[in-house]
Order: structure tokens, then C-alpha cells, then sequence
């Protein structure tokens, strides 16, 4: 066998063994749905702090699902809701309720890298990532506060349209969660999502607490995951235009 | 008021399935020039709304809520008594908002009692949106008013046919004839007869098709029109000219379309409707509407233009502001600074010039509950023309709000 050969089946073999790991840490974190109540502090660059909530509610898994993002607080944006429907081959389709227009609006696929109503997510950080709709190549291994982890860089097949152009994602070695995500537009590294307090929930190790840092504002939203539940009965009809209207 | 509604209805409500909120609203318009039917330069007024749903099953849920208003300009009633209808000339003191009760299984929603339909996918003008009539007390400054029919919702595979009943209309409430967005001429002296209200009920229906992508929609009516004509009878020629008008609401047929299509940078959405007079009344027409949209980091853009064409021709008075923001470029653009606070305008331009409304708004939150908003509406135009006949009413306001 040639030098060149053994050279593309090591990479051949590392590229595998990425996929392997993401594929792991998807199976690793399915559930059938996922209800929890989050609970958001944004702070601005000068410090500034400003609270909100959310009931997050899922059904299905991973580039199939449905979900539905509620805000209860603060009060003036009660029932303000995101609707998003993910899918295996695609982009996701996501609208946006505003009770006040008693209208919903559709969030364009250009239109997703905007912030999602005053947070640090942005509306595409929202969606659930398919293990098929990226790429993967295994850069080595770090430790991350204090967890060793994988070292994965992704990027989005041509058939997912994404603001990011590579992801670099770090795996935790010990129970498959995510430990950080960093998020690139070409070189310019724009948002760091760190993942942490990871406790086992219904057998799925979750971190409760996500800090979503976007770097070029230089602000942050610390998101936690409270009165978390997997596998709580849900319908279909919960996830509908008509749905998202119900509130208010 | 969640243990309140416990001890009325003997439920015990649990938290995920119910919520309320509400907000207490304090406002100040002040215009810096009188108008001949109205030499205030200051209005003031308050609101308290409050609005709750419950879900009392899987497949039952009721939606609830009321207003409570006094304003320093008698735009309010001074009266007591829960106004239902929405009838009034003016704004009743306390109103029932919006009460509903809704039945869903899967695929199947039905809805029945006061409630918010809204049809159309433009901004700032929606010609198919039939079952929303509006408070036009302060023409620029309008709000929502709900509807009292029934409603049903069958969607499956991203189609979905809505059909909506109302049993009787629900108007637009129009300017005070003795306050300054009413605008008569100088010569004229109206007295207001009591309106004519239409006795029927009114029907309509709308398929929209989600797509991969895209969405769109044909809508139809069959109704009455929620603004109102006039019929116009001069009592003497002497000056001023003295003039009984009688609203009434004249028969309205609607064929409608609404389409939303991203193309890259933007997001393109028109929606059209032909507006029929099977009773022969009124004039018959063509509105459309055409619009990009995008956001882009902060900010974000509206733009477009809104057109009218006449069919038929039969010069009936009547008030119509969604006619009036026609042959006009719209837009809106707005920009978020940080998470507190934000700025915005809009506005529209008629394509001749004739008249020109500018609205800049910068709103700012003050910790979890208060909000603060200061806003300044530019007027401009010829008395000829829908917008310029309020060129007399540019005005400033500041709105501050708790919110519950």
C-alpha cells in the first residue's frame, strides 16, 4: 500500500470515527419528546442583565421533530412563540406568533441568523442538528473545564443552507454530551455555546445549564433547563400553525 | 385571579394549562396644532386590559378578556355597563375583549365567541383581511377589535381550509364627527343619524397551501363592509352648509390571494382582492399589495407599494383608510439596541405627493414590568387626500405600561 493511500484511509478512518461519535452522542440523547422551562439571562456587553423564561416542548427526534418555544416572561412578551419543524433533508420551517398582531409570521431562511427575540440564540440555534446534514472531521482531543473531550469540526452539507460555514464542537468523553460549540462565519468565530452542569435525566446525561456567547456584540445569555422531562405524552396537533395561535 | 377563577368555576387550574396577562397603559397625545372641530391639544387616557385561556380538557379550552378605559377627550364613554358588541360611537368604558371557546382534535379546530381572525400575509395594509375591523378613533393610532362568530380550522399535510361565520357585524368604530381625525370641511355642519346596520351575516373562507418554502392563499367574503359609506343629505345651503349623514355598512363580495415566497436577500409577499357591490352601492375594485421583507443582524426592513384599481365606479361617501393608504410606497424598518430598548419608523408616501404619514417610535424597558415609548407622527399633505386631510394632526405621544 502507498504512502498516499494509507494517508487517505487514516483520514478515511478519522472521518468515521467523528461521525461514530456524533452519531453516538445524538443516540446517546433521543427521546420520543422533551418539555422543560427555561429560564434566560441576557447580559450586554456594558453588563447589563435582563431576565426571560420560555416552556420549551418537543416531539420527535432529532431532523424529524416538532417544537414549540413559549415565552411566559417578562409579561409584555407572554405568548410570544416560535413554531419550528425540523427535517431530515432540510432546512427547518419556523414561524414566529406575535399576540399582539394576532399574527404569525414565517421566519425566511435568510432571515435566520438574527437574534431570536433579544437573546444570544440566534434563530437558527434554535433548530435541531441532524448527525446527516454535516460533515465531520475529528481534530484531535481537549480538555474542556475539566472534562476530556473530542475535538469535532462540522460542516453543513450543500443541502442545509446555514449562516455558520464550520462548527468546532467538543465532545465529553465520559457520557457523550456536548461540552462547547463554536460557531464560524468563514474565520471569524461569531458565537461559543457552552454546555454545562450535566446531570442524568430519565438516563439521558443533559446539561442544564447552555451559555450562548455571541462574540460580536459581547454578550452572553445564560439558559437553564429547569422542571426538565423526556418522554411526556404530546400530540401531533400541539405543533401546528393553528397551535401556535391557541394562547392568547 | 388564578385563585379567584378557582373558587367561580370550582376548577383547579394548573399552571401549564392556563395563563393570563395584562398591562395598564397610560397615554399622551399632544398636538401642537388645533383643528377647526376641535381646539384640544392634549389627550390622555388609560387602559386596563386583562386576558386569560384555560385549557379545561385535552380538547377544550376558553380564552378570555376585558378592557377598561377613561380618556380626558370623552373618546370613552362615560357610562357603566360590560359593552359585548362593539357597536358604539365610542370607545365603551369597559368592553369584553375577546371571549371564546374552542374544541380541537387533531387536524380539527373549532372556534366559537369573540375572537381575533386575522387573514393576509403584507404589513401595514392587508386587503383579505375581512374579519378585522379596527377602532379608527385616532386614524393613525388603530387597534384590533375582535369578532363574534364561529370558526372552524381543517389543516392536514401543510394545507389548511378555515371557514368563519359571524352572525352580525362587527363595525370599525370611525372618528368622533366633533374631534380632529374626523376632518369635515369648514363649510359643512354635519349631525350624524342613527347608522343603518346590516341584518345578515357574513360568510368566508380561505384555503392556504404551506409549501417547502413558501406559502400561499386564496381567501373569499361574502359580507359586509366593516367601514362604512354614508349616505349624505344637505338640510339648508346657507353657510355653513348644514348636512345629515347616515352610515350604513354596504354589501361587500371578496375574491383575495396572499403568497409569501423567499428569494435569497428577500423575502417577497403580495396579496390582492377584488371587492365586489352585489348591491350595486359602492364603487367595485382591485387592492394589492407588493413587499420585500428582510432582517439583517438588527435590524429589520419592510418596503413596498400598494396600488388600487376601480372596476366600477359609483362615488358613494364613505370612510375607507384601507383605500386611502393605496397609489402609496409603505414601509417599515425597525432596530433593536440592545435588549431593553429599540427604535422604529414607518410611514407611507403617496405616489403623487399629495400626502405623507411618518411615524418614528423609541421604546425602552424599564426592568421586568415597565415600558416606555415615545413617539412622534408626521402628517403632511393636501386637504384632497386621504392622509393630507390630517395634516392638522401630527402629534407626539408617550405611552407608558405595566405589564402583568
Amino acid at each position: 500500500m502507498s504512502k498516499a493511500a494509507t494517508l487517505l484511509l487514516a483520514a478515511s478512518l478519522f472521518a468515521q470515527d467523528a461521525r461514530q461519535i456524533v452519531e453516538e452522542a445524538q443516540r446517546r440523547s433521543r427521546a420520543d419528546s422533551e418539555r422543560y422551562e427555561g429560564t434566560l439571562e441576557v447580559i450586554d456587553a456594558r453588563g447589563r442583565k435582563s431576565l426571560k423564561r420560555w416552556v420549551y416542548r418537543r416531539l420527535g427526534s432529532h431532523g424529524n421533530s416538532k417544537a414549540i418555544i413559549r415565552f411566559t416572561e417578562p409579561a409584555e412578551v407572554r405568548g410570544v412563540a416560535l413554531l419550528i419543524l425540523n427535517h431530515p433533508e432540510r432546512a427547518s420551517d419556523q414561524w414566529m406568533w406575535t399576540p399582539a398582531t394576532q399574527r404569525e409570521r414565517r421566519i425566511a431562511l435568510q432571515d435566520r441568523s438574527t437574534r431570536f427575540f433579544g437573546t444570544d440564540f440566534s434563530f437558527e440555534d434554535l433548530e435541531e442538528r441532524d448527525v446527516n446534514q454535516y460533515d465531520y472531521r475529528l481534530l484531535g482531543e481537549e480538555t474542556i473545564e475539566g472534562a476530556a473531550c473530542w475535538k469535532i469540526e462540522s460542516r453543513p452539507r450543500k443541502t442545509r443552507a446555514s449562516q455558520y460555514t464550520h462548527s468546532i464542537l467538543w465532545i465529553r468523553k465520559e457520557n457523550y454530551t456536548f461540552a462547547r460549540i463554536e460557531n464560524y462565519v468563514r474565520e471569524e468565530l461569531v458565537r461559543r455555546a457552552n454546555y454545562r452542569e450535566v446531570h442524568n435525566v430519565q438516563g439521558i446525561w443533559t446539561p442544564r445549564l447552555i451559555e450562548m456567547q455571541d462574540l460580536r456584540r459581547n454578550s452572553r445569555t445564560i439558559l437553564r433547563l429547569e422542571k426538565l422531562e423526556y418522554n411526556v405524552p404530546m400530540k401531533e396537533s400541539d405543533f401546528t400553525l393553528q397551535a401556535l395561535r391557541r394562547e392568547f | 385571579m388564578r385563585a379567584a377563577l378557582a373558587l367561580v368555576f370550582g376548577l383547579s387550574l394548573a399552571a401549564q394549562d392556563f395563563s393570563q396577562r395584562g398591562f395598564l397603559e397610560l397615554r399622551t397625545a399632544v398636538f401642537p396644532q388645533t383643528a377647526p372641530n376641535d381646539r384640544g391639544r392634549a389627550v390622555a387616557s388609560a387602559l386596563l386590559r386583562y386576558e386569560a385561556t384555560y385549557r379545561i380538557s385535552s380538547g377544550w379550552r376558553v380564552a378570555g378578556g376585558l378592557d377598561a378605559r377613561t380618556d380626558t377627550h370623552h373618546q370613552t364613554e362615560r357610562r357603566w355597563g360590560l359593552s359585548w358588541q362593539d357597536r358604539e360611537r365610542q370607545r365603551p368604558a369597559f368592553a369584553v375583549r375577546r371571549a371564546s371557546v374552542a374544541w380541537e382534535r387533531p387536524g380539527v379546530t373549532l372556534e366559537l365567541g369573540k375572537q381575533f381572525i386575522r387573514w393576509g400575509k403584507a404589513d401595514i395594509l392587508n386587503p383579505t383581511d375581512r374579519f378585522a375591523p379596527r377602532d379608527f378613533l385616532a386614524v393613525v393610532d388603530n387597534e384590533f377589535l375582535a369578532v363574534t362568530a364561529a370558526r372552524v380550522s381543517v389543516g392536514a399535510h401543510g394545507d389548511t381550509v378555515e371557514m368563519v361565520w359571524a352572525p352580525r357585524l362587527t363595525p370599525s368604530r370611525v372618528p368622533l364627527l366633533n374631534q380632529r381625525w374626523a376632518a369635515l370641511p369648514q363649510w359643512s355642519q354635519v349631525r350624524e343619524e342613527a347608522p343603518r346596520w346590516p341584518g345578515g351575516g357574513q360568510f368566508g373562507a380561505r384555503w392556504n397551501h404551506v409549501g417547502s418554502g413558501w406559502e400561499a392563499s386564496l381567501t373569499f367574503y361574502e359580507g359586509y363592509n366593516h367601514l362604512p359609506s354614508f349616505e349624505v343629505r344637505p338640510v339648508s345651503a346657507e353657510f355653513p352648509v348644514r348636512i345629515e349623514a347616515r352610515r350604513f355598512y354596504p354589501k361587500l363580495r371578496m375574491w383575495g390571494a396572499d403568497a409569501a415566497v423567499p428569494l435569497g436577500p428577500v423575502t417577497l409577499k403580495g396579496e390582492t382582492a377584488w371587492f365586489g357591490a352585489p348591491a350595486r352601492q359602492t364603487d367595485e375594485y382591485v387592492l394589492y399589495v407588493v413587499q420585500a421583507e428582510r432582517q439583517a443582524g438588527e435590524w429589520v426592513f419592510v418596503g413596498g407599494y400598494a396600488g388600487e384599481a376601480v372596476t366600477r365606479w359609483r362615488a358613494v361617501p364613505g370612510f375607507a383608510p384601507d383605500r386611502g393608504l393605496t397609489e402609496a410606497f409603505l414601509g417599515r424598518a425597525s432596530y433593536t439596541i440592545d435588549a431593553n430598548r429599540s427604535v422604529a419608523a414607518e410611514g407611507a408616501v403617496r405616489r403623487n405627493g399629495d400626502g405623507l404619514w411618518l411615524k418614528l417610535e423609541y421604546s425602552q424597558a424599564l426592568g421586568q414590568h415597565w415600558r416606555a415609548t415615545a413617539a412622534f407622527t408626521l402628517i403632511r399633505g393636501a386637504p384632497t387626500d386621504f392622509l393630507g386631510q390630517y395634516r392638522r394632526n401630527s402629534h407626539a405621544t408617550l405611552t407608558l405600561r405595566y405589564s402583568f
